[in-house]
This record gives C-alpha cells, structure tokens and sequence, in this order.
C-alpha cells in the first residue's frame, strides 16, 4: 500500500520552461555600486537611495540566520544578479500590446490573463521577473480612489505615500533577508485603499521568476485607511532550474482603524526534482501591522512549491479590538523543506489571533510549524486560538512543530492544539468497500484535513488550490 | 426467504486464510442464493470478523487455499473496489472516523461511482441530497449527520446506522453485516433490523455475523451457521439460534468433537 | 594532567578545588571524573542566547562561584525529622551534598542494594561502573559536566531482578548552608521485571542562597517499572540546577512526578529515553511559583523504537512576578512506528504581571504514529466558577477551590500518601486568597 501512496504523491511540475523575452540583466553580484545603479535605473528620489544604502550596510553587519530547522548549501550572494528587466520598455495600453510570447506563457500557467481579469473580475498587476508590465481594471479602481499599481511606479507617482509607509511594518533591518530586499528591491505591488472604500474586487497578482540566477526581491506594500476594505491575491509559479533561485520578498500591511485586509497566497515554485536538485529558495518576511482600532489582518497561503519554504506571515496587533488571521496549507513532497508559521504579536487590549495550520510531509520532505504567541503586559483580554495538524505520508518523511507561547498578562487566554496523523490503510480500506479507488480517496481526506483553510480562500483560489493539491498528490496507481 | 428458483450469488470452497502467519480460516464451505439470509454465529475468535474481511479483499488477511465464486466470477481477482463496485457490501464492526471528510460527500461520490458501474446516472448533490434524506428517513436518521464527517464523533449507535445507510444507498447483491448488533440499544436494534428488512429482496442476499440471538428475533434468517476455530461445525434453521442461546455454544462444539471422534 | 583551565570566569571557579583523585583503586572513575573536567574545560556557560536557555537568564548565578561545604554540618534527627515520610521504611539523608549516615536509615531486609555510593563502589564496582555516568548528557551539559566532576558520593538503588520493593525509598537532600554548591547524584538501576518507587527530596533549613547542582540517572530493564517523584522545595533563595535521565528498555515503565516549589531560579532537565520496544512513560510536572521565582522545566521525551506510549501533563500555577518555563520535546525517531504520544502544558498567571513561556514541540519523523500536543495560557473557567457559585460558593471560595484543585490534579499522581499531604497543605496556603 505504501508503495501505492508512493505513486500517489509523485506528479512532475508542470511549469517548467523557459521564456525567450530578451531580459536586461545586471552583473553578479552586490556593492553599493549595484545598489545606486538600481536606484538610478529606477529613477528613485534620493531618500529612497538612502533606504537602500542604510538597508545595505545594516545587511553587511548581519549574519544568514540557521535557527530554522531547514538544510541548504551556503548561498553565494555575490554571484546573484541583483537586476534583470524585460527590454521592452514602453507600457501599454492595452493587452495587445503585450509581448505575444510573455501572454502565450500565461497561457501555459493556466492564467489566462484578460480571460481571468474580465470574467473573474480580477486586476492583475502583471510581475514578469521584476519589472510590471501589465495592469488592468487600473482605471475603474481609480474611480473609487484605489491605487493599485507597481511599486517603482507609486514611487514616481505617489512618493509621500510610499515615504510614509515604507519601512515601517518591516524595518530595513528586520532580519537578514529583509535588509537584503530592502537594498536591491526591483519591483513589487502598491496598493492604497482610501478611508471608507471597500475594493470592489478581488486584487491579484501573479509572480513568475524568469531569468536563471536572477534573485527576485519583491516588495509589496498594502495600504487599508479607516474602515477600508481589501482582499489580494497572490500566485506564484517559477520554471524549471538546476540551480536554485533565491526569492526574499518582503510584503508589508497596514491596516488602520476599522480596516480589514486579507491578503491570499498560492505558492507552487519549483520544488527541485524528485532528487532535490533545483528549486527555489524562498526565504520571506511578511508582516502585517493591525494599527488601527477594530482593525483585521489575515494571511492564508497554500504552500505547495519551493525546493526551501521558510516564511512566517506575521501580524502586530497594536490597536484595540483588532484581529490577525493565519490559515495555512504546506505541502512537501521529495526533498522539499518548508518551515513556515506565524507570529501574533498581541499589544492593544482585547485583541484577538486564530491560527490554523496544516502540514503534509510526503516522501523525504520535512515540515515544520513555527509559530509565535506573544502577549505584551498591555494586550489586556487579549485571545489565541492555535490549532496545528501534520499528516504524514511514508515513513521517510518528518513533522515537526514549535509553538512559542510567551504570554505577560494575566487576562490572556491562549490555547494552542497541535497533532499529527496519517493515511490509515484501514481508512483506504473503507473507501474501496464503498466502491473508492486510493487516488480519490486520498485526494478527498487531504482536501477534508485542509477544508478549514480552503474555507478562507476567495473561490477561484480554493479550486485552484484544491487542484494544485491533487497534481501534488495525485498519480497512477500501482 | 429459501427459494428453488433463486440463482447462486456467492459459493465459497475450502477456504483457507491467515492472518500475520496464523492460520484463522481451516475450511470454510459455503454456498449463498440470492433471496437468502444467512446468520453466522460462533464465539470470540472462531474467525467470523475473518471471513468478512476476506471476503471483502482487506491486505491483511491472506488467502492460502480455496476459492470463492461470486456470481460466477472469481473473487479474488478482484481490488477491493472493484468487490464493492460489483456488489459486495460490508458493515464494518468498527467503522473507521474519517475526520474532514463530510459524510455527504463521501456518501455521495460512493453512491455515483456504483452507479456509474451499473451504468446508471449519477446524481448532482441537489438530487443526491433529496435521496440520502428520504434514505435517512428509514433509518430515523438526524440529517445533521450530513454534514459531519465520516464517523467522527459519532456514537457507536449512529456510526452502524451510518454503515446501513450505506447499504441501503449502494444496494448491493450481497451485505456482510459484521456484529451490527454490537454496542446499539433496543431501539436503536429495532430500527437497525427494520432497515435491514426492507433493503432485503429476492434478488439479494445478506450475510449476519453476530454473537447473539436477539437480532435473529428482527432479521429471521433462512440459515445458522455455527463457527468454531475457523470452520463451520453446524447448520440449521433459525431454531439452531435459539438452541444457542438457550444452551450456549459448548454443546454445538462438543457434538462436533463426538461427531469427528465417530468419523476417526 | 588536566588543569582547571576554563574559557569561563565561573566555570575556572567552580573547578579552583577540584584535584586529581589521589586514590587510583577505581580508574574508571577517575576516568570518569577526569573527562567530565574535560567537558567543563570544553563548554561555556549557556546565556539567553543558547536557544534552550533563552527564557531562563542564569548570569546572576555567575556572580556566585560558591564552592563545596567545608564543614558538615552537625544536624541531629529532632532537626529534620519533620520532613520524613512514614512510608519510607529505607532513607538515605544528604546534607550540604555530604551522606549523612547518622541521620540516614537503611534497612537491609531484603535483597536490594541501597546505600551510598562511595562506600558500595568497590564491591560493586561493575555494575555501577555499567551505568554511573552512562546516562547524562554530560559533555553538552555544563552543570551535569561540573556534577560529574566532583562526582564522589551520592545515592545508588539497585533492584534485582523480579525484586518488587513495596516501600518508597526516600532520597532526601537537606541544605543547610549558605554560599555553598552542593553536587548531589542519584543512580537508579531497576533490573528486569523489577519495581520500585523512589522519592527525591530537596529541602532547606534556612532561607539563605546556595546552588544545588543534581544529577539523577535512572535505568530500567525489560518489564521493569520505577516511579519517580521529585520535590524541589529549596529556600526561595537558591539556585536549584538538575537533570535526570531515564533509559527504558523494553516493556519497561516509568513514570515521573516533579514539583517545583522553591528556589530563586531552578531548572529540571528531564530526559526520558523509549531505547527499546513498547516502553511507556507517564510524566507529570507542577511548578508553583511567586515573588521573583524563575521556575523552568525542560523535558525531553524521545521515542527510538516501535510501539512506545507517552503521556505528559505539565502545569504552571504562577503569581506575583514570577516566570514559568516549560520547554516539552516529543521526538518519533524514524525507527518508532505505533508511537502513542500526548503531551498537554497547562498554565495558570495568578497576578498581572507574572510570565509565562511555554514552548510544546512535536519532531516526527514516522508516519504511523499518534501524537497530539496542547497548551493552555489563561485565568481560571468562568463557566467553573459559574457553576460553583450557582452551588452556593462565593467567588473566591470558588477561585481558590478551582485554583488549588488545578495544582492538585498533579499532586494526586503522587502514590505516597504523607508527602501528599504535606504537599497539598503548600499548595492550598499559597493558592487561598482573601
């Protein structure tokens, strides 16, 4: 049966090409030379150089975190290029414009871009490598006062906004990748949801790592003034490498009195091969600030790609009343490694956190849950629910959580819950009494053990996340 | 109900199985016609909850000897899916939990993939849920147990009837109830019992493991079997069930013994 | 030729008398010691930056390099007596670190060997030899390291084979002493199909600061079963540093009972090791804490082999300013398949600014195993209380009954009835408001 559920799990990527568009590419490596190169490039205000070369030189004075329970090779960041930008520079009016090529490997992703913009009413705002080459739906989301564009973009056109907020969620010497991104950051999204607007769509965005070598470092930037309203939708898929790739993002959220955003993530880079050569290397910071009164921040992410996951989508709940939301699938499969959880940092009174997290080690994967509880001595009546489940499947596998639970007020209430289970054979059993095969049977209890965060997904996410699953552990059988 | 006319729906012949290198089946004999109700009886061990299992194509048991035809066709060349899918029903004793998997769901894809076997239509969930609630009605299901998972939390009580609900929506040629009496009040056994009689047909057969009498007062069968150390050292009609529980197994058993200490 | 030289301030200090052992009849102690100095030469002092001290912030012990009682102390019966436990029929009494046979009582009424270590070494050198030192992470524990290398005396159980001891055995650790470290050690060696139950015991005569540096090392053979209960109640003072490891062989039992009451600063390193088929522990914990109490427990449960079961229930009741850690590793090696393990961390802050951190962790790396982990941080049920008070109970009738029933859920594990009760009586006068 073993060797059944072996089969099961083994599904060959399917994104892996290689797109011929003319890419302009930096020299490998970093210095301050780099930096100011990129900002130029960019045509970046001089504050904005400052950010970078303060970023650099508290990046130079740091170390490569090892506390993770991840295992990967010594990465050479001098032989990454820090830039690469598709050489078609003008923008477009419309899609036609677009290279054909660039739109034909959308359609290979499955995304059919003006399709899925017009009849899903969805805005795509377009990453190809770094640089945004698409927008749509850009003018009927003015009308209401939303801006959603590129970051190098809102740079140029919104700076007081971008001065404001930049930073401030994740400082520039948050931790080591961060301070990386914060110095070489190409490209990312904007989004400024004005006081008392609730975005009338879902906002996505699709990520794809194009060029070999090139290290991707994205910044998002999420704005919800008083009583707004967001949900953003995030999709990755990478090509196929032998050698891996970085990718160090860094999103930030700011949510201010009564806002509410919820910020939706399906990750399916490449994984590496059923060895574990290749893959991507996806090492991100992203943190929500709950600043607001009543305000909500929710992060839910399936997780089912990258050779090395290790992200913990966090959320500073500063005001009152506010909320942080964490549901999360991880999916691991050959020797794919993911150590990926949250933080809930609990400091305005009755605030409230739910984590829900459900990991899958298949193969000679490991997964781990990390996750930080934290009430500050201020967070009066503050809540936790943490709820964290692992499934194996074989015995090469591993399952690991490490739940912090650092509570200073005696107010606090945190529960936390974790436990880990397997396929049974006696459960596959009764499926094929009742007339079902393993593959179905399989796909239906790992589709139930992650319903609580499928539940969350906007729709169009949910049956896109649901079939990633089965390509992920679905095959033939025997 | 015993009918001359009735076809042969399951023959089993010297059949011998293990488990984990023990031999629990020594030759088992045993020919099913549709219309039939057959009672299996014997004490702990005898190899009743065996001989379900095996029939039923689970990895653990081994068969090492004999055969078993069903409707013509050899059972053991069958998966396990493909027995249910042909018509081979089994109540489990322990019915598995299956936590996230909404017994709608579950209910619904076996439902449609039988019925794609048979080459009959499957139902959207809006028809199947009008049928698994008139269904339920039989079994004076909750429909809440709709949307819990597969047997998770459920009674002991709930999950069996959970297991006939089953039955009664697959419709299988032959049903293998594996001691559904266990663990249900007297209530719960009537109800059980009475979903039991109206699924069974002339074309169909059913086969009741039990330890006990009281559910052969609700479900008459046709025929006793008395099982002992993995074969079948008795048949008769439904007074052999009443004779057990008047008199325990220890008199079958030692008839038994006199009868082979005259045959040797 | 080892020198006491140290890479560490303290540590050099706390080796400043230690001395080649003159008497070579045992080398394979010497050796022991010898090494274990090495070990300390080799380690530093862990600081919060070490992941498995970071809640719990020793440095003040630093400051405090205080070395072995000089003089023993000069106790009679009457002194201590009250902390005897009727039960016990066998004693052995520790003062300052020193065996103290005067006031210790050990019957020799059947076929156990009990005693202390330094005076049943020599005839029973191979055996003790098998295990002494065998079990304790030494060479990455820099207090377990320090224990070993002053390790002279201590406390040896040995229960033959099919012996079941019905009596417990009470192990008791008395300081007396301030500015001293007292390095005590207890062997516990349950053969097969043994049983015993051990209670170790540390008190204080004055609330004065001290160090007590513990090392307890249990081995338990096929089908044999220990139970172990362990009360910390030094002053509030004292620095309390111990670890204990228990390896279990097949079928084999044990089970475990800490609770912590005293010391300014304690941490109990609890290792249990499942190293053979269907062994089963059951490990329960309770530290009750106040003023500027650090209590900070750390256990490690690791399931090397197939069809092993354990069962963990560690509790924190914790006022005032004082800070609990609790630190719960359940580690399913490839090779446990069938493991059966549950571990629950409960925690109760009685005041507004006492601490708590609490960090369970599963390691899995078998896919047919059951295992479930939970931890609770919180103020009492208001649905208890509720019901209580539709009883007819007041509030804090109701909070101090719920309160001191939350501590008492531990203590009712303890199979030794009079040390229950003594235990019971701190845990309701420091549990009962006003």
């Amino acid at each position: 049966m073993s060797a059944v559920l072996q089969n099961l799990v083994n599904q060959p990527y399917k994104h892996g090409f290689v797109t011929e568009i003319e890419s302009e590419v930096a020299p490998k490596g970093l210095n301050e030379a780099v930096i100011r190169m990129i900002s130029a490039k960019k045509k970046e205000p001089e504050w904005l150089l400052t950010f970078r070369l303060e970023a650099y030189k508290k990046w130079l004075s740091m170390t490569e975190p090892h506390w993770q329970n991840v295992k990967y090779p010594k990465i050479d960041f001098q032989s990454i290029s820090y830039y690469s930008a598709p050489k078609s520079k003008k923008k477009f009016a419309s899609m036609d414009e677009v290279d054909p090529e660039l739109l034909r490997t959308f359609e290979k992703l499955g995304i059919p871009l003006h399709e899925r913009a017009a009849l899903a009413g969805v805005a795509v705002d377009v990453i190809f490598d770094s640089v945004s080459v698409a927008t749509t739906y850009k003018e009927r989301l003015a009308e209401v006062g939303i801006i959603f564009c590129s970051i190098s973009e809102a740079v140029q056109k919104y700076p007081d906004l971008i001065k404001k907020y930049l930073g401030t969620v994740v400082p520039v010497g948050d931790n080591y990748y961060a301070a990386l991104n914060s110095a070489v950051f190409t490209d990312g999204s904007f989004c400024f949801i004005p006081k008392g607007v609730k975005c009338p769509m879902d906002l996505s965005t699709y990520f794809r790592i194009n060029t070999e070598s090139s290290g991707q470092f994205e910044r998002t930037l999420i704005i919800a003034e008083d009583g707004a309203s967001v949900s953003y939708l995030e999709g990755c898929t990478a090509p196929r490498f032998d050698t891996n790739q970085l990718h160090a993002a860094v999103v930030e959220l700011v949510a201010l009195d009564n806002a509410d955003i919820k910020y939706s993530t399906v990750q399916n880079w490449y994984a590496g091969d059923e060895n574990g050569i290749g893959g991507i290397y996806n090492f991100v910071t992203k943190r929500g600030l709950a600043k607001g009164i009543n305000s909500r921040i929710s992060w839910t992410q399936v997780e089912t790609g990258s050779a090395i996951t290790w992200k913990y989508p966090s959320c500073i709940l500063r005001g009152d009343n506010s909320v942080g939301e964490f549901y999360s699938v991880a999916v691991t499969n050959n020797y794919q490694q993911a150590d990926t959880g949250t933080k809930m940092i609990h400091i305005g009174k009755n605030t409230r956190s739910t984590i829900v997290s459900k990991g899958i080690a298949a193969g000679h994967s490991n997964s781990s849950y990390r996750g930080l509880v934290r009430v500050t001595p201020t967070a009066d009546g503050a809540r936790n629910y943490s709820q964290c489940d692992s499934m194996l499947i074989g015995d090469q596998c591993g399952a690991h959580t490490f739940p912090y639970i650092q509570v200073r007020n005696n107010s606090a209430k945190v529960e936390h819950e974790a436990s880990t289970s397997k396929i049974g054979e006696d459960q596959l059993f009764y499926f094929a009494q009742r007339g079902i095969g393993a593959e179905e049977a399989v796909s239906m209890i790992i589709n139930g053990f992650c319903k609580d965060v499928f539940q969350q997904l906007p729709m169009e996410f949910a049956v896109e996340a649901t079939k990633l699953l089965s390509f992920k552990l679905e095959g033939s059988v025997g | 109900m015993i009918d001359k006319d009735s076809k042969t729906l399951l023959e089993i012949r010297d059949l011998h199985a293990t488990v984990n290198n023990i031999e629990v089946l020594k030759g088992i004999n045993l020919t099913i016609k549709s219309g039939e109700i057959h009672a299996i009886m014997g004490v702990n061990g005898s190899g009743k909850s065996t001989l379900t299992k095996v029939l039923a194509g689970h990895s653990a048991y081994i068969v090492t000897a004999g055969s078993v035809m069903f409707e013509g066709k050899d059972l053991f060349e069958l998966e396990p899916e493909e027995r249910a899918r042909a018509g081979i029903f089994l109540a489990f004793q322990y019915p598995i939990e299956i936590p996230g998997v909404a017994n709608n769901q579950f209910l619904r894809l076996a439902y449609n993939t039988v019925q794609a076997q048979r080459g009959k239509e499957e139902l959207d969930p809006l028809e199947f849920d009008d049928f698994v609630r008139d269904k339920m009605k039989l079994l004076e299901m909750n429909p809440e147990f709709l949307d819990r998972s597969v047997n998770e939390g459920f009674s002991g009580g709930e999950k069996k009837r959970n297991e006939i609900l089953q039955m009664a929506l697959l419709e299988p040629r032959i049903s293998i109830l594996d001691e559904t009496d266990s663990g249900l009040d007297i209530d719960a056994l009537r109800i059980v019992a009475n979903g039991v009689n109206q699924i069974a047909n002339k074309e169909n057969a059913i086969i009741l493991v039990t330890h006990y009498q009281r559910l052969l007062d609700y479900i008459v069968p046709d025929y006793v079997h008395v099982m002992e150390s993995g074969r079948i050292i008795k048949t008769g009609g439904k007074e052999l069930a009443l004779a057990l529980e008047t008199r325990g197994y220890e008199w079958v058993s030692a008839e038994n013994r006199t009868a082979e200490g005259v045959v040797s | 030729m080892n020198e006491a030289v140290c890479n560490d301030d303290y540590l050099a200090n706390m080796l400043k008398t230690w001395s080649e052992p003159s008497t070579s009849t045992l080398p394979w102690l010497d050796q022991l010691r010898s090494e274990a100095v090495d070990c300390v030469n080799a380690l530093k002092m862990p600081t919060t930056r070490d992941e498995e001290w970071r809640f719990t912030d020793i440095s003040p012990l630093i400051k405090l390099p205080f070395q072995v009682a000089k003089e023993p102390s000069q106790l009679k019966i009457k002194d201590i007596d009250h902390f005897f436990l009727g039960e016990a029929k066998i004693r052995m009494v520790f003062v300052d670190g020193q065996y103290s046979p005067q006031l210790s009582c050990i019957t020799h009424d059947n076929d156990i060997i009990v005693g202390n270590l330094s005076a049943l070494i020599s005839c029973h050198s191979s055996e003790i030899a098998t295990h002494l030192g065998q079990y304790t992470d030494f060479k990455n524990n820099v207090f377990a390291a320090l224990n070993t290398s002053y390790l002279h005396d201590g406390a040896l159980i040995l229960v033959p084979h099919n012996k079941s001891v019905t009596a417990p055995i009470h192990l008791l650790f008395i300081s007396t002493q301030k500015e001293v470290t007292s390095y005590s050690r207890c062997l516990i060696i349950a053969e097969s199909s043994s049983n015993v139950t051990v209670i170790e015991d540390y008190v204080a005569l004055q609330e004065v600061t001290y160090v007590t540096n513990s090392v307890t090392e249990i081995s338990i053979a096929d089908n044999a079963q220990v139970n172990h209960i362990r009360i910390q109640r030094e002053s509030d003072q004292a620095f309390h540093i111990a670890d204990c490891t228990a390896s279990l062989a097949q079928g084999s039992q044990y089970k475990s009972t800490s609770v912590a009451l005293g010391a300014r600063i304690s941490r109990y390193d609890l290792n249990v090791k499942l190293a053979d088929e269907g062994a089963e522990c059951s490990i329960n914990g309770l530290a009750l804490i106040k003023g500027q109490q650090l209590a900070d427990t750390h256990t490690f449960i690791d399931h090397i082999k197939p069809n092993g079961c354990s069962q963990q229930l560690h509790k924190c009741i914790v006022d005032d300013t004082a800070h609990a850690v609790f630190n719960g590793k359940i580690m399913v090696r490839p090779k446990a398949q069938c493991t059966n393990s549950t571990q629950s961390s409960r925690n109760l802050l009685l005041s507004g600014k006492a601490q708590v951190d609490t960090k369970p962790q599963l390691e899995i790396f078998a896919d047919d195993v059951k295992c479930a982990h939970g931890a609770t941080v919180g103020q009492l049920d208001n649905e208890e209380i509720f019901y209580l008070r539709s009883r007819g109970l007041s509030e804090i009738t109701a909070r101090n009954l719920l309160t001191y029933a939350f501590g008492a859920e531990i203590l009712e594990r303890i199979p030794v009835i009079s040390l229950r009760h003594q235990l019971e009586q701190t845990v309701l006068k420091q549990t009962q408001r006003n």
